[in-house]
């Protein structure tokens, strides 16, 4: 509106103009009082591009069922560059950036704080798994960072902002961070001792009533869910715009919940959300959103943020080959479907002790590959355990402990990947006996087992969500009352252990890397009798 | 934490996501297949995407399926 009133004056007290038929003038002066229409005085446009749930997927991939290359953050850079080159925007991010690919997970998210600082990013909300390498690691990050990081519901962590007020061409915008209360449920308790996230609606209600008189927008960057950003939005008047994650949704169209507009933008920047929005007198009087897709094949590379991520992808290469320790013997995989495998017992061993288990349970098929006596590369640990599986200890009692062993023994003949590698249990079994009944004698910790007893038992996230077929485990979690958080720690009757953002395999390179020298033996923990 | 996968109760440690939801529900081969997950709303929701109570999913053949 401004720039159009600047061109006609400009026009009209130009010498040229006055060469033109009065008809000219007239259409001009159309021309403004139908854009006076359209886009009233004081009127103004902003444009919201938002990312979420990146979790340091900085390279394209192909998804599973599909043969097209998606996403890269290069790519999605400079879209977002030429987007808001088109209007005044902010860029923001959701939550959950800095954790989960190799990418970003061997630099604790450094790789992807560097690559939003060249991104330009406005505003960032904390999101839960950015708690997962610790809190000094996470200050570090916040420090690292060129714009502000949000959580107005944390309480105990002087770094993170509760919210930031952006000046966008005239506008003032608050925006506030809010990161999901069930925080500290799937994270080490040592990451967020001593924090307090508080409840997200009276958090965010409180900041409304005091920002509302003071701003043109309010923006709330949520990492809570879609769900839970629609009842946020019932609940709290006055929220403008929701920018939410943590479900990963890939809401294709915008949803008005109220007098509020709810976004989300999928994951791991396979997409980029584009919310354009025009504002008169604090309200949005027309809106549109949009996920672009990110495609490899038809966006350029952002040649800045392209080093970033082929600089950080050289060093995830080089740290694949560095060195780590010695195997002293062959640790074997091989056999690991069929018969105790030494490899199975260094793995199931080092789970057991993370977690302060008094045993563990794996299944024989998660270990992919062996390793060759000699030295022992990071690389080698990750062919062993490719996938993102983390661990997880639950209390079972005796008698499940035993169901859990006749299944993994079950499916012994066809050598299927449930048989069962344990530490802390030893037991004898016949494979000659029909499945359910080849369990002979089972001693935990030395002790014959007590049916009746409870034990804590170490397993991964696969097993423990029914994968393989396994049962017991999700049993014992349907079994466990409703979890609560006491001071920043889980309290659950059945799961003892919960470590979601830290893969095993990390923790094995990391024991790994302590112990130097590997040794692992076949020891008797699993016998076959006829 | 409960939810439901294709309308089957599914039971969750927390922090547990929409991928081991799928394999609660014995589903986790149709995704591999070439199926995708989607919320109430028609949605479709990452396998890494987290859950809440009473999240209702659904693994189907295609897209934006407009529960709602």
């Amino acid at each position: 509106m401004r720039a159009i009133l600047k061109l006609s004056k400009i026009l009209w007290g130009n010498n040229i103009m006055k060469h033109f038929e009065i008809s000219l003038k007239f259409l001009l002066t159309t021309l403004i009082l139908l854009t006076v229409m359209v886009l009233p005085c004081g009127a103004a446009d902003l444009r919201i591009l938002y990312v979420n749930d990146f979790h340091g997927f900085a390279e394209s991939y192909k998804r599973i069922g599909s043969d097209e290359m998606q996403g890269g953050i290069a790519h999605c850079a400079f879209r977002a560059a030429e987007l808001s080159k088109e209007k005044p925007s902010l860029l923001l991010a959701a939550g959950d950036m800095i954790q989960g690919d190799t990418w970003a997970n061997l630099f604790a998210g450094k790789s992807s704080i560097d690559v939003m600082n060249a991104m330009g990013f406005d505003a960032m909300v904390v999101g839960n798994h950015e708690f997962d390498f610790g809190k000094a690691v996470l200050v570090r990050r916040i420090e690292e960072a060129k714009f502000p990081v949000l959580a107005a519901n944390v309480v105990g962590f002087d770094s993170l902002r509760p919210y930031v007020i952006r000046e966008v061409d005239g506008l003032r915008i608050a925006i506030i961070g809010v990161v999901t209360e069930e925080t500290p449920s799937a994270t080490h308790p040592s990451n967020v001792a001593g924090l307090q996230f508080l409840p997200v609606t009276k958090t965010v209600e409180r900041y409304v009533a005091q920002l509302r008189d003071k701003v043109d927008l309010i923006i709330v960057l949520s990492h809570i869910g879609y769900n839970a950003d629609m009842a946020l939005a019932g609940a709290v008047k006055g929220i403008d715009v929701i920018v939410g994650g943590h479900s990963h949704t890939k809401a294709v169209k915008e949803i008005m919940v109220g007098n509020t507009v709810i976004v989300q933008a999928w994951e791991h920047a396979l997409v980029l959300g584009v919310l354009d929005l025009t504002i008169e007198s604090g309200r949005i009087t027309s809106m549109s959103d949009r996920l672009e897709n990110i495609l490899p094949a038809t966006i350029k590379k952002d040649n800045k943020v392209a080093a970033i991520v082929e600089n950080y992808s050289g060093q995830v290469g080089e740290s694949m080959g560095k060195v780590i320790g010695q195997a002293l013997v062959d640790l074997n995989a091989e056999n690991a479907r069929s018969a105790e495998s030494n490899l199975g017992n260094l793995i199931a061993d080092i789970m057991r002790r993370e977690s302060g288990a008094e045993a563990a349970i794996i299944n024989g098929g998660g270990l992919r590959t062996s390793i060759l006596r000699g030295p022992v590369t990071v690389g080698n640990i990750y062919s062993v355990l490719p996938f993102n599986n983390y661990i997880i200890a639950i209390r079972l009692t005796g008698q499940q402990i035993k169901d859990a062993l006749e299944y993994g023994l079950s499916g012994i003949e066809a050598k299927e990947g449930r048989f069962p590698q344990v530490s802390g249990i030893s037991f004898t079994y016949s494979p000659v006996r029909e499945a359910g009944k080849r369990i002979g004698t089972i001693t935990i910790a030395g002790a014959p087992i007590e049916l009746l007893r409870q034990y804590t038992v170490a397993t991964n996230d696969f097993l423990a969500a029914g994968g393989d077929g396994y049962q017991v485990f999700r049993e014992a979690i349907r079994q466990a009352p409703d979890f609560e958080i006491l001071g920043g720690t889980i309290k659950s009757s059945n799961i003892v252990y919960n470590n979601a953002g830290r893969w095993l395999r990390d923790v094995v390179v990391l024991e790994v890397s302590n112990e130097k020298r590997l040794s692992s033996a076949v020891e008797g923990r699993i016998r076959a009798e006829n | 934490m409960r939810v439901f996968v294709n309308n089957s109760e599914i039971h969750l440690a927390p922090g547990m996501t929409v991928r081991h939801a799928v394999m609660g529900a014995g589903l986790l081969e149709e995704i591999n297949a070439g199926k995708k997950v989607f919320d109430e709303r028609g949605n479709e929701v990452g396998l890494d995407g987290e859950l809440s109570e009473n999240d209702r999913i659904y693994v189907e053949g295609q897209e934006e399926t407009g529960k709602v």
